[in-house]
């Protein structure tokens, strides 16, 4: 079965909406849109990451949530952008790609978290991924700011896949919970490179100090 | 070479000589007595490491050497103990191993490491002899990495294995050159500071966080500072005049683990330095018409040590006085 396409087409959808219901999209954000408090944003969310993971990781039961746990990275998963980067290369990265890496995978990690939310059993699992997708918000749109703030243009928002032929097929559900296993690795692993890579950022520039009033933003 | 385990029964034939040939056994140059043989073979029972030595067996009128070994005797590895750690993140990591106890024979030890799906070398380090490193390729893996040690000798194998995150294994070597000194004309205070350890390479990207504990030697009460950044710090609960025992470790600010503590430090605060008592009594004289309303006590030990005459004394008697208390509260 093609559960990807489903995902993807789903994620396309949830994307386009021009409102987003768990954003006060016409916010002006006070002193202080600086690369420190993208930093601390991201250690926050790994925090939280780390609780949500563990609750979704029990849901999906063994062995899933064994520590242990070890499995190949199958080809399907690359879909979800990697934090894996060859370490010349990270070094040598500007300011505006190191950003933009950031902002862009953001935005896609969200909107698969955001596929998953609509499709998970538990209540308590729809209230902490809710509130996690709310907080990754924040962080996209922090990592915006930013970028505006030193006048590098905003990466366009993920392209919409086209909607697969015919009669969507029923998806395996192994294979679907490796997907939200990877999903929720490859967070993880974002979040922590980029507690480094704004670290590398707070070094190199200075904090900027910005006033910016955002519009309702499609992604 | 013949290697044996200890506690088993070893038989050793005289070569090609038949069972019933008169023989002699040496050891390491010792006859040995004939109520170990069974005809010519030599028996022994249950071996254990003193039997370890050079064996020969003569025929017995001639004394022509019919055959000879050198017999170890040891045991089979246990499982080893591996130890994988990060102290120069992110460039690479070491892991080092042993064995918990001794096999008394040679053994030798395999390493393999495997990223998902590649093979990675270890390149052994020439000294310790028991590590090798590796560098990283890529930075940033959701793939753990699992490393196998296996250990062979001539009597068994064994061998162990560790998986891990790429983050999970970074733990600093501890911070350098921690020095401590008091700061003058401030009896409370001490001034620490310390230097990221050399073996972390690029702390600009990767910056360190440090844990600094401090004590009193005569309390065993330790108090601790936790410091996101710079590598100094300034003490200012210090007891006066008492000497302290300083300490400082480093972690990566976001990932891996704390470091060891680093070489403790001693250093006192300072204190004032004592004046010579003819001076003292001179100057109370001329001064007491405008201070006699706030003479300190004579009796009171710690102002007649050397404070300073005045109203400063009284600052200091007062302090002091304070300091006093705070210790007779504590050993109560």
């Amino acid at each position: 079965g093609d559960s990807w396409g489903i995902f993807t087409f789903l994620c396309a959808a949830l994307c386009n909406l021009p409102a987003l219901p768990a954003l006060n999209c016409s916010e002006e954000l006070g002193a202080g849109q600086s690369i420190q408090q993208t930093y601390d944003l991201t250690r926050y969310l790994e925090h939280q990451l780390r609780t949500l993971a563990g609750t979704y990781l029990n849901y999906l039961g063994p062995p899933f949530n064994e520590p242990d746990f070890n499995p190949p990275r199958l080809a399907r998963a690359e879909r979800v952008p990697s934090a894996t980067v060859d370490l010349d290369l990270w070094r040598g990265l500007t300011d505006n790609a190191r950003l933009a890496a950031n902002y862009r995978a953001y935005s896609r990690l969200l909107c698969y978290l955001r596929v998953l939310d609509g499709q998970v059993g538990t209540a308590e699992l729809r209230h902490r991924l809710a509130h996690f997708c709310a907080s990754l918000q924040g962080l996209v749109l922090s990592i915006g700011g930013v970028m505006s703030s030193l006048g590098y243009p905003l990466p366009a928002g993920p392209a919409a896949p086209p909607a697969p032929p015919g009669a969507p097929a029923a998806p395996n559900d192994f294979l679907k919970k490796m997907d939200d296993f990877w999903l929720l690795k490859e967070l993880q692993t974002w979040l922590w490179r980029s507690a480094k890579d704004f670290n590398r950022l707070k070094k190199k520039v200075p904090p900027a100090v910005v006033t910016l009033r955002l519009e309702a933003r499609g992604f | 070479v013949q290697y044996e385990r200890v506690g088993a029964d070893v038989t050793m034939k005289c070569g090609s000589m038949d069972w019933d040939a008169a023989v002699t056994w040496t050891v390491n140059g010792t006859d040995i007595d004939e109520s170990r043989l069974n005809g010519s073979y030599l028996i022994l029972k249950n071996v254990d490491l003193s039997q370890s030595g050079q064996y020969f067996c003569y025929e017995g009128s001639s004394w022509h050497l019919k055959y000879q070994t050198y017999l170890r005797v040891g045991t089979p590895p246990k499982e080893p103990v591996l130890m994988c750690r990060s102290n120069n993140y992110p460039k690479g990591f070491y892991c080092s191993w042993h064995l918990p106890t001794p096999t008394y024979i040679p053994n030798t030890f395999n390493i393999s490491v495997i990223h998902g799906t590649k093979d990675m070398v270890c390149e052994k380090d020439a000294v310790p002899k028991n590590r090798c490193h590796i560098r990283y390729l890529q930075l940033f893996s959701t793939v753990k990495y699992k490393v196998t040690l296996t250990v062979t000798n001539a009597l068994g194998k064994n061998f162990t294995t560790l998986t891990f995150d790429e983050f999970a294994i970074v733990k600093p070597d501890p911070p350098e050159s921690v020095v401590a000194k008091p700061v003058p004309n401030n009896p409370r205070r001490l001034e620490v500071s310390w230097q990221n350890p050399s073996s972390w390479p690029d702390p600009e990207s990767f910056p360190l966080k440090f844990f600094l504990r401090y004590r009193p030697l005569i309390l065993d009460q330790w108090q601790h500072v936790e410091l996101s950044d710079g590598t100094s710090h300034t003490i200012t609960d210090a007891y006066a005049g008492k000497e302290y025992i300083i300490q400082v470790a480093a972690k990566d600010s976001d990932i891996g683990t704390w470091s060891d503590w680093s070489v403790a430090v001693h250093a006192t605060p300072w204190t004032e330095e004592p004046k010579h008592l003819t001076t003292e009594a001179q100057i109370t004289e001329t001064t007491s018409a405008s201070t006699s309303s706030f003479m300190a006590p004579p009796t009171t030990k710690i102002c007649d040590k050397g404070a300073v005459v005045g109203s400063g004394a009284v600052a200091v008697c007062w302090t002091a006085g304070l300091v006093v208390a705070a210790y007779s509260v504590l050993f109560i």
